[in-house]
């Protein structure tokens, strides 16, 4: 544990678009922050956006200690670099003049790689920031709820290959990034899919790219919105199968099927843990329905202890 | 000549979606085709898509008897980035922007970028001659932006700082210096030691290169518009799931409006059919739990979906529920069967 002391452990969700990042994100943050840790989520939705399909309504009144060590920000690189700016150029009116200035502008989106550097240096700064007055880090969990796969992968690799950079200011920024980065005992990746081909596929290219380009070992994989069939197939040893199908459960059997195939192709990946979370047959991600995502994700990661 | 673009979050199963649509007017009668990005390793298979193809291909539909002619074609962001420079600019001058490294990161860094070749692409097509183009956007809730930034590569490359650095920066410490007034360069100055000196130059150098490639692009993006905006020619099908249909008809129809463009149709997809009423006496616990539990997200796709029309049904002319289908019809039967669900659109 002594090795994160200063820094707090930064927790990644990744995966394809759509399987479940930000909810699984949240749901563990919210029970990690019920237990009394200090949590923050860094999201890839503006929080408008957010908002319209998660609601943490009601969160206050019925779990006080969670509303108090939650909390949920997002980060946009834009921002951050025109902070950047206007903290670096001593007068506000040229400060101004360069963020509204179309040659900055158009550099900060093509210049390959800034806003993803400026991206993970905010990042790991909030990993080692304090309270004031603390020697502890403000946070104990950093969550990060990755942007899909694409755009993930581009952000991590830059942390390994910023060369662009090397002759340029932001070069000491880019070393931090690669030294944090390679220290697996601050970073625990999950990899989340769910059981349909796309994503099934798009997980084999995100655990080849993980490993051969980025050399970072995912801790392990989340299939999200499995039936309950699968899920106590998966623990029961004798793997007990669902016998002849009688019409009237054709549905739900090609259903299982198609689970267990994936499954199948899924489990050759699995360096560390498999986990199942089922579908919950609700619609509205409210608080309650976090509170039971989280329940089965209990222990993630050897985190409970 | 019509234009069918189909947009979505990603996962929603957008690509078999627009695939089926153009099966199933091609089957009656036509050329058409049918331009998708990212497809999954079965619709690939169906389509016979390679990555790096260079054309259309010709898809076999001789068991559905057809009528008229379905092709296929991947919009490969490189090749057509690569054809664009060819085409547009002059040949020892193509090179040097096709071997900058920056125009390696140019198809990766840019969002959007996806949309400005599909513009492209459907430029092409129109010239190749088909009646009509269904297009597979990229799944990105941005997707939409490329609706308003046909100008996008020329606002860059014509910035007259990009201008005199891309051509002088040679000679930057002579002449051409004077021509910036003293608070462009005091900017100019910042942006540099922000980004740092040689790769703010690099990327400047290389934009004043694609000069050409860009203003002849944004010529003809303009034009694409202009079809894109005309609903005569173009009609947009929003794609999604029932848990997240709300959002999306939302979210699109709120964007589309606020660009004047407007949605023809939604397609609620991978809606689960219900399961018959009786059941079989004795089920293990499992089954039992796992039948309970397949009601009841199918009861609650069903409610959203009805929640979806009862909102929308003024906002959105059509909106049609294609059901999930079962695991084993692959390839073109499978795009076959979505079909029939989606005739009425």
């Amino acid at each position: 544990m002594s090795s994160h002391r200063d820094q707090s452990k930064l927790i990644v969700f990744c995966g394809k678009g759509g399987v479940g990042k930000t909810t699984i994100s949240l749901a563990f943050a919210l029970s990690q922050a019920d237990r009394g840790r200090k949590v923050v989520v860094v999201t890839s939705h503006p929080l408008k956006e957010l908002a319209l399909s998660i609601s943490l309504d009601g969160l206050k009144e019925q779990h006080h200690r969670a509303a108090a060590n939650l909390f949920v920000t997002y980060l946009s690189p834009q921002e951050i670099l025109k902070q950047r700016v206007l903290e670096t150029i001593p007068s506000a009116m040229l400060g101004r003049a360069v963020t509204s200035s179309r040659i900055y502008k158009s550099l900060i989106e093509v210049a390959p790689g800034l806003k993803e550097i400026a991206f993970l240096g905010r990042l790991t700064q909030m990993a080692r920031e304090r309270s004031q007055g603390e020697d502890a880090p403000r946070f104990d969990l950093l969550v990060w709820d990755a942007p899909a796969t694409g755009h993930f992968l581009q952000t991590l690799k830059v942390s390994r290959n910023f060369h662009a950079y090397l002759p340029g200011p932001l070069s000491a920024l880019g070393a931090d990034l690669a030294d944090f980065f390679s220290d697996s005992s601050r970073l625990a990746l999950f990899a989340i899919t769910i059981l349909e081909e796309m994503a099934v596929e798009e997980t084999h290219d995100l655990y080849r790219s993980l490993i051969q380009e980025v050399e970072v070992q995912p801790s392990g994989l989340i299939c999200n919105m499995v039936s309950p069939w699968i899920s106590a197939h998966r623990l029961a040893a004798d793997g007990t199968e669902p016998g002849q199908p009688s019409e009237s459960l054709r549905l739900l059997w090609d259903r299982f099927r198609v689970e267990r195939l994936f499954v199948e192709r899924l489990a050759t990946l699995a360096s560390g843990e498999l986990r199942m979370v089922e579908r919950v047959p609700e619609s509205e991600a409210t608080v309650s329905f976090l509170f039971e995502i989280s329940r089965q994700l209990a222990s993630l990661g050897g985190l409970d202890s | 000549m019509k234009i069918r673009i189909f947009l979505g979050a990603g996962g929603v199963g957008k690509t078999s979606v627009t695939a089926a649509s153009a099966l199933g007017t091609a089957l009656v009668q036509g050329k058409h085709l049918v331009l998708t990005i990212d497809p999954a390793q079965r619709l690939r298979t169906a389509l016979k898509l390679n990555a790096g193809m260079a054309s259309a291909e010709k898809i076999p539909l001789d068991a559905y008897s057809p009528k008229g002619e379905l092709w296929a074609a991947l919009l490969d962001i490189r090749a057509s980035l690569d054809r664009m420079v060819r085409h547009d600019t002059p040949a020892a001058q193509a090179e040097n922007v096709l071997s900058n490294p920056i125009y390696e990161l140019l198809t990766s860094s840019i969002g959007g970028m996806q949309e400005l070749m599909a513009i492209e692409r459907i430029h092409q097509a129109m010239e190749d001659g088909f009646e009509s183009i269904f297009l597979d956007t990229a799944p990105s809730r941005h997707a939409l932006e490329f609706l308003d930034k046909p100008e996008f590569f020329v606002d860059l490359v014509t910035s007259p700082m990009v201008q005199l650095v891309g051509r002088s920066y040679k000679w930057w410490k002579g002449s051409m210096l004077e021509k910036l007034s003293r608070k462009a360069f005091e900017v100019y100055t910042h942006v540099e030691s922000l980004i740092g000196v040689q790769l703010t130059r690099d990327v400047l150098a290389f934009f004043a290169a694609f000069q050409k490639t860009a203003e002849k692009y944004a010529a003809r993006a303009r034009k694409t518009l202009d079809l894109l905006r005309n609903p005569e020619v173009t009609r947009f099908t929003i794609v999604s799931v029932p848990f997240q249909a709300r959002k999306d008809a939302e979210y699109f129809c709120d964007e589309f409006a606020r660009r004047r463009f407007y949605v023809d149709s939604m397609v609620v997809n991978r809606l689960w059919p219900p399961l018959p009423r009786e059941m079989p006496g004795e089920l293990p616990e499992a089954v039992r739990k796992s039948v309970e539990w397949y009601r009841a997200v199918s009861a609650a796709q069903l409610r959203k979906r009805d929640e979806l029309v009862s909102a929308f049904s003024g906002r959105i002319p059509s909106i049609i529920s294609v059901p999930d289908f079962p695991p084993d019809l692959q390839g073109l039967e499978a795009l076959h069967s979505m079909a029939q669900s989606l005739r009425v659109l």
